[in-house]
C-alpha cells in the first residue's frame, strides 16, 4: 500500500469510528410512541398541585398587612422569611391572605380596601406571570426536564384560576361585600413598591 | 543616579495590558468586597472562556488584516444544531427512520457547522476577493436567520447531564470551560510560534504582496483560518448552550464586539502582522473583569456599554502611539 492509499485508509477509519459514536438508529414510529408515553401532562401536572399541594398549602399564607409591616420594618428579613421564587433575580413571590371590603369593580381587577391595611387589587381579568407557581416554594427546577414544561405549568396554574377561581368570584362580586382571599403577589426585592399590591387570587 | 518614566517606556509598553488589568483589579477589588472571593474569581474564569474561545480565532482573522464578524451568530447556529440534534434528531418519515445523536455526535455537528460557515466566509473572501467586513457581515445575517429557522424563535432546551457538564462541570477542582479555553489557547499559541502556518498568518497581515511573492499561498491560508475561526466560534456556541442547558436563538449577540475588543486591548493591530494570543487572553481577562466589576458594582447596563466603549476606544489610542513611537 502506498503512503498515499494508508492515509486516506486512516482518514476513513477515523471518520468511521466519529460516526460510529455520534448516531444511533431507531424506527420513528417506535420512537413516536415511547416519545408519546413519556411527554409530559402540564395540565395534569398542574391540576395535581393545586389540589395536593398549593391549596392544602395555603393555610400558611401570611396576612397581608402583617407582611407589609414586616416588610417596612426589616425588609430583608421578610423577603428571607415569606418570599419564593425559582429564578434569580429581584422578583419574589408571597402567598398572602387578606380580608376586606370590596370598593371597586373594574374590568381587570376588583380593588379591596383592608381591614386596618391599605387597598389591594385581585386580578380579574390578567392572570398572567409565575406568582401562583412559586409563591408557596413547593416546586422545584429540578422536577422538570426544560424551562417549557416549567413555563406551561405556570400557564395551566393561571388558567385553573381564572376558571375555577376568578370566574365565579366576578359573577358574585358587589361593591361593599366583604371578602377574604388567599392569593400570590410578587415583589421586587430591589425596587420594592407596597402601595399597589395586585393579588392572583387562589381561594377567595 | 536620574530615572525618568523613559527608563521603564519599553517595560511598561509590553506589560501595558497586564498593567492594566492589574489597576483594573485593585480598583474593583477595594470598592466591592466581593470581587476577590474565590467563586467570583471562577465566576469570571468561567464567564471568560467563551469570548477566549472566539477572541483566539478572532486574532487570527485579524493577524491576517481581515476581520470576522459572523462569530456571534456562527455561535448561535453551531449551538443550536448540536442542541436541536441532540434533543430532537432527525427523523426521516419516508424510510420510517429515526437518526438519533449522541452528546458526542451532538458536539461533533457543532463544531462541523462553525467550521463549514467559516470555511463558507474564507471561500467568499478569497474566491470573489470580497472584503472580509462584508462577507463576514453577510455571513452575520444569514447564520442568525438560519438560527431561528432551525430553532423556530424558541430555546432548546433539556440537553441533559451529560451535555451540561461541559459548561458546568468541575475537572481537578477547575471549571471544564476554563480547561477546554485554555487547551485552545495553548494549542494555537504552538501553531502561531512553531509552525510554518503561524508566520504565513503574520506575514500575510504584515504584506499580503510579500508573502504571495515569496511563495505563500494566500487564499489557503485564509480560508484555513476563517475555517479555524468559525470551528473555535463553535466551541463558545457549545460552551454557552451546555452551560444554559439551552440553545437561545438570540445567543452570541454582539459577542463579536466582545472578541474584537479583546483582540485591540490585547494589542493585536487590526491592520494585522502584529499581535499575540496571550496579549489577547490578557485582553478577554479584561474585558470579563471589567463586565464582572460593573455588575458588582451595581453600574446600569447602560453606563456599562459606555465605559465598555471608552476603554475599547483608549486601548486603541494607546495602541496607536505606542507603534507610533516603536
Amino acid at each position: 500500500m502506498n503512503k498515499n492509499g494508508l492515509k486516506y485508509g486512516v482518514l476513513v477509519l477515523l471518520l468511521a469510528v466519529v460516526a460510529y459514536n455520534s448516531v444511533y438508529f431507531r424506527k420513528l414510529d417506535e420512537k413516536k410512541a415511547s416519545a408519546a408515553t413519556t411527554k409530559f401532562d402540564a395540565a395534569a401536572y398542574a391540576d395535581a398541585f393545586w389540589k395536593t399541594k398549593l391549596l392544602p398549602d395555603s393555610g400558611k399564607a401570611i396576612e397581608l398587612n402583617m407582611l407589609i409591616q414586616e416588610l417596612k420594618t426589616d425588609k430583608d428579613k421578610a423577603f428571607e422569611a415569606h418570599s419564593h421564587a425559582l429564578s434569580i433575580g429581584n422578583l419574589r413571590y408571597f402567598l398572602v391572605r387578606g380580608t376586606g371590603k370590596i370598593t371597586a369593580i373594574g374590568d381587570h381587577d376588583v380593588t379591596v380596601l383592608l381591614a386596618n391595611g391599605p387597598e389591594v387589587t385581585i386580578a380579574t381579568e390578567y392572570v398572567f406571570g409565575n406568582a401562583a407557581r412559586d409563591a408557596s416554594g413547593q416546586i422545584r427546577l429540578t422536577d422538570f426536564d426544560n424551562t417549557m414544561d416549567l413555563n406551561n405549568v405556570s400557564s395551566e396554574i393561571n388558567k385553573i384560576i381564572r376558571n375555577r377561581v376568578v370566574a365565579p368570584f366576578k359573577a358574585s362580586a358587589k361593591t361593599g361585600q366583604e371578602v377574604s382571599f388567599i392569593g400570590a403577589i410578587e415583589l421586587n426585592r430591589e425596587h420594592l413598591h407596597t402601595d399597589a399590591i395586585e393579588v392572583i387570587p387562589i381561594h377567595i | 543616579m536620574q530615572i525618568s518614566l523613559q527608563t521603564y517606556r519599553p517595560a511598561l509598553l509590553k506589560f501595558q495590558s497586564l498593567i492594566a488589568l492589574l489597576i483594573l483589579c485593585l480598583t474593583i477589588g477595594l470598592l466591592s468586597d466581593k470581587f476577590f472571593t474565590v467563586a467570583n474569581g471562577w465566576n469570571v474564569l468561567r464567564q471568560i472562556s467563551v469570548n477566549v474561545c472566539i477572541s483566539v480565532g478572532m486574532t487570527l482573522v485579524v493577524l491576517t488584516a481581515g476581520i470576522d464578524l459572523s462569530v456571534g451568530s456562527v455561535l448561535a447556529l453551531s449551538g443550536a444544531i448540536a442542541a436541536g440534534l441532540l434533543r430532537n434528531g432527525i427523523e426521516l418519515p419516508a424510510s420510517n427512520l429515526y437518526i438519533g445523536f449522541t452528546v458526542f455526535g451532538a458536539i461533533v455537528a457543532g463544531l462541523l457547522t462553525g467550521s463549514v460557515l467559516g470555511w463558507f466566509n474564507g471561500w467568499a473572501i478569497t474566491r470573489f476577493k470580497l472584503p472580509p467586513f462584508v462577507a463576514t457581515l453577510a455571513m452575520l445575517t444569514i447564520a442568525r436567520g438560519l438560527t431561528m429557522l432551525w430553532t423556530e424563535g424558541f430555546p432548546i432546551t433539556g440537553l441533559g447531564d451529560s451535555f451540561t457538564f461541559l459548561g458546568t462541570g468541575w475537572l481537578l477542582g477547575i471549571p471544564l470551560p476554563v480547561w477546554i479555553s485554555g487547551g485552545i489557547v495553548l494549542v494555537v499559541v504552538l501553531l502561531m510560534d512553531q509552525t510554518r502556518f503561524g508566520r504565513y498568518v503574520y506575514a500575510i497581515g504584515g504584506s499580503e504582496s510579500a508573502a504571495r511573492l515569496s511563495g505563500v499561498n494566500i487564499n489557503r491560508i485564509k480560508m484555513l483560518v476563517y475555517t479555524m475561526a468559525g470551528g473555535l466560534a463553535a466551541v463558545g456556541g457549545l460552551l454557552v448552550t451546555s452551560r444554559l442547558d439551552s440553545a437561545q436563538p438570540n445567543a452570541g449577540t454582539s459577542y463579536e464586539l466582545d472578541s474584537i475588543a479583546a483582540v485591540v486591548i490585547g494589542g493585536t493591530s487590526l491592520s494585522g502582522g502584529r499581535g499575540s494570543i496571550l496579549g489577547t487572553v490578557q485582553g478577554a481577562v479584561i474585558i470579563g473583569v471589567l463586565n464582572n466589576g460593573l455588575v458588582l458594582l451595581n453600574v446600569s447596563p447602560f453606563w456599562q456599554q459606555v465605559v465598555k466603549g471608552i476603554v475599547i476606544l483608549l486601548a486603541v489610542i494607546i495602541d496607536k502611539s505606542s507603534s507610533r513611537n516603536d
